[in-house]
């Protein structure tokens, strides 16, 4: 009992979410949550501390799921009895709620348990291992199992507890190719990319026009997505050049030029002449308009983009057995985002642990240093830019398949900042961190404030508004209160809170946890020594 | 056959003149200085030796190739690495990652192979690794901080660590920019002695700057002096040490001393007792007997 005590306060974040998840989602929603956060929990108690035995570890995990899984069970109670009523939602009976539960809570505790289980594992195959029953796995290889087992099944558990997340975690998987892509220039090279928008858009256009009817090209998905790929890796090339010999700030500032323009180009490409221009100079001096010969767009202007209207409708992927991907049927979606993220996270990691990872990582620390050691910085840096945009070359063709429609205002400034809010939320330069960070936000933006707004103002309509007498306020309150105003706010909000809290992001980078931590001790130093000479 | 030489070597910054003509001659195998004044241009001359300035006029040859203006890296290519006068180390990037960075010339592996890392890819990587752990064994820092951060060592290990990068990528002339700044008299004994082996055991040629004249005296084949960026004496310590426009360069002329520079100069020649406050004439007397011989020889002596 005291150790359940003191696991509910150990685990008192992720209780918080895990009941606020219940409260807003309701029904079965509980038992996914649950799930996720109890294999986190079984996680994040058990892999510092080196565990013994599998069993050892099952019970740690058991005890701190159980806690996560009172705060779900209670949450669920709560959101069943009185929150329903309460914000006018469908009312369930006593005997469902309490199912969901008890549910919610079993199947935290079991998850938590599984994975507490396998960070008792050996952290590496002995030789002894065909000696013994738990010796067959390394505790990485569990971990990874039961990740991999998380992401398979997804998809399915999603379906049976009608939460009707997948639409959402598709979006979040391609932010967060997004993210890992943007991660290579800024976290790892140390180059600040403001406009990376841009190759997304690059490589959502690349496919729009190579796949669609607008322009008559109807190539296969699969051809596309790589052509895509290249096509943002050359655009990265184009836009690393000028910016070779900048650093910091000045570099911002033309990555944000470059972000600027490219959806500008994108909407204005509509009406396309282009005349030889010899010929076009002597029809001017000439004054004869008809000697001009033209290349493109003659009889009537060529329209690359469609402007503002955007390309529509864009060829899907087609795959035997599953023939082509539905919009109804998010499953191969999933799959294939799935596929892809895995893809890029393995390409990436190759990328880093290589000579040319440490030459980034060098560029990063001491640029003259760098060069002077042997390193050419001008393929390094291009390639950082080139390598970042590649996935998200990747990641604008899926994009662009899966709506099937891509407009220039899907691709302004603000994508690049909040890719780039991920980023370093999650911690620079540690790929899981700027996964979580991925994941934190665009859960937040795109599921639970929409839902919190619905919530709210459920809530507001039955119970709060009846109330109030005068109408002036009830008024100024149905339309005042609308978290989804509010969601740029409530994201500086967050960014300014976790700067001055914790900098280096939720999952840090080591170096860059050792950068910051000693900048602080530098700067005290500094001011001591300032001070001992005033 | 030389292996560096520098004619007429150049640079202007504006209307400053950094360095002006220089003329130097490096032979393989030799340990040469470059001493001269704080603001002479030493440090300038070394960043047009290894690219980092590109020379307003002259001529850089190495090996018999013209190598004016050449880029950082293609000369770490060729062989010339240098060391920097402020410690420039890879901070955040372990020990080992460092002298990896170090050996980034020599390694062929390239984006496909990165990406595909076939088993050549990740045997080079192995040698690597390998190689850049002999080679902190081989400068003394050993392998058991491989792991640290740089920025964790002590001072003087950091300067090690500086040369074990520099020397991770096979050079044929190592550069060092003040080599022993900030270390105490053992630090610096056993950097000389370390100079004297690398140079034997690696095949080298080693080009420094230095201030502390008990080490230039003591360790060079040649020593160059520059003043106003000029070069305006060379020769072997003992040649240098006579010649009475060092003399001038370091304790001022006769005519007009300035206590600034007198100061500076006499506690760099190395004898500041004789020195200080005396007459320009016993000065140039001091100048002329080494400092402190029985050290400098008890430290070559231990080497061979």
């Amino acid at each position: 009992m005291q150790n359940v005590l003191k696991a509910l306060r150990a685990n008192l974040i992720l209780g918080g979410v895990a009941a606020f998840t219940v409260l807003l989602f309701g029904g079965w929603s509980g038992s996914m949550i649950g799930w996720l956060l109890g294999t986190a929990v079984g996680y994040l108690d058990t892999h510092e501390q080196s565990i013994p035995h599998p069993k050892v570890g099952l019970r740690i995990g058991a005890i701190n799921g159980f806690a996560l899984g009172l705060w779900v069970a209670a949450a669920s109670l709560v959101e069943g009895l009185i929150l329903r009523p309460l914000s006018g939602q469908a009312i369930v009976p006593l005997p469902q709620d309490l199912l969901h539960a008890v549910v919610g809570l079993a199947v935290t505790t079991v998850a938590a348990a599984l994975m507490g289980a396998m960070q008792g594992l050996p952290r590496r195959r002995s030789k002894l291992a065909h000696q013994t029953t738990h010796g067959s796995l390394s505790r990485r290889q569990g971990t990874l199992l039961i990740l991999a087992a998380i992401l398979l099944f997804f998809p399915f558990a999603d379906r049976m507890a009608q939460t009707g997340w997948i639409a959402t975690v598709i979006q979040v998987l391609i932010f967060a190719m997004l993210a890992l892509g943007l991660n290579i220039p800024v976290g790892y090279a140390g180059l600040l990319d403001l406009g990376y928008a841009a190759f997304f858009a690059i490589g959502a256009y690349t496919t729009g026009m190579l796949s669609s009817p607008h322009l008559g090209i109807e190539w296969n998905f699969w051809l596309v997505i790589w052509i895509a790929a290249a096509v943002a890796a050359v655009a990265g090339l184009i836009l690393g050049s000028p910016t070779l010999p900048l650093r910091g700030d000045y570099l911002a500032i033309v990555t944000l030029g470059f972000g600027e323009i490219v959806p500008i180009v994108f909407r204005n490409l509509t009406e396309i002449r282009i005349v030889e221009p010899i010929s076009s100079l002597f029809a001017t001096l000439l004054n004869r308009p008809e000697l001009a010969i033209c290349l493109v767009g003659c009889e009537q202007p060529f329209n690359l983009t469609n402007g503002e209207t955007g390309i529509n409708p864009i060829g899907r992927p087609w795959l035997p057995f599953i023939g082509s991907f539905s919009s109804t049927n998010y499953l191969p979606w999933y799959y294939l985002v799935l596929l892809l993220v895995i893809f890029s996270m393995f390409m990436i990691n190759r990328l880093r642990n290589s000579r040319l990872g440490r030459a980034w990582t060098a560029i990063r620390e001491d640029e003259l240093a760098a060069s002077s050691m042997g390193i050419n910085r001008v393929n390094v840096k291009l390639l950082a830019f080139a390598m970042g945009a590649t996935f998200s070359g990747f990641a604008g063709a899926f994009y662009a398949s899966y709506i099937t429609a891509i407009f220039p205002s899907v691709f302004d400034f603000s994508v690049s900042v909040i890719i780039l809010c991920m980023v370093i939320l999650g911690g620079l330069g540690n790929m899981i961190g700027v996964l979580l960070g991925c994941v934190i936000i665009m859960s937040a933006d795109r599921l639970y404030l929409p839902q919190f707004a619905q919530v709210l103002k459920g809530f507001l309509n039955t119970t709060v508004l009846p109330n109030i007498a005068n109408p002036a306020l009830r008024d100024f309150l149905a339309i005042s209160v609308d978290p989804i105003q509010m969601r740029l706010f409530l994201f500086g909000l967050v960014l300014v809170v976790m700067m001055i809290v914790r900098p280096e992001g939720l999952v840090p980078n080591s170096r860059r946890r050792a950068e910051l931590h000693s900048e602080d001790v530098v700067a005290n130093e500094s001011l001591a020594d300032v001070r001992s000479v005033g | 056959m030389t292996l560096l030489q520098s004619e007429q070597l150049t640079m202007r910054f504006g209307g400053l003149v950094a360095v002006n003509a220089v003329d130097l001659a490096l032979e393989p195998g030799m340990i040469a200085s470059l001493i001269g004044p704080n603001g002479a241009g030493k440090t300038t001359f070394f960043n047009m030796l290894t690219g980092i300035y590109v020379p307003t006029s002259g001529r850089l040859t190495f090996q018999g190739q013209d190598i004016t203006g050449l880029l950082p890296h293609r000369l770490t290519e060729l062989g010339i690495v240098r060391t920097f006068q402020n410690i420039r180390l890879f901070s955040n990037m372990t020990v080992l990652e460092n002298v990896l960075v170090g050996r980034h010339c020599r390694l062929k592996t390239n984006l496909v192979g990165t990406l595909l890392r076939p088993p050549a890819v990740r045997q080079e990587e192995a040698e690597a690794r390998q190689a850049a752990l002999s080679m902190l064994e081989y400068v003394g820092l050993g392998t058991d901080r491989a792991n640290e951060f740089a920025k964790n060592l002590p001072y003087g290990d950091q300067r090690r660590l500086e040369i074990a990068r520099a020397l991770a990528s096979n050079p044929r002339l190592l550069l060092l920019d003040e080599p022993t700044a900030g270390m105490n008299p053992n630090e610096t004994a056993d950097l000389t002695r370390f100079i004297y082996r690398i140079r034997d055991e690696l095949d080298l040629t080693v080009l420094l700057i230095e201030h502390d004249m008990k080490v230039v005296m003591g360790i060079s084949d040649r020593v160059s002096v520059m003043e106003y960026g000029a070069k305006i004496a060379e020769g072997t310590p003992d040649e240098v040490r006579a010649n009475p426009q060092v003399i001038a360069a370091y304790l001022g002329k006769e005519d007009a001393p300035t206590v600034g520079t007198e100061a500076t100069g006499a506690e760099a020649i190395g004898s500041p007792a004789e020195a200080t406050g005396t007459a320009a004439g016993e000065q140039t007397a001091s100048l002329n007997h080494r400092p402190n011989p029985q050290h400098i020889s008890s430290d070559r002596g231990s080497d061979e």
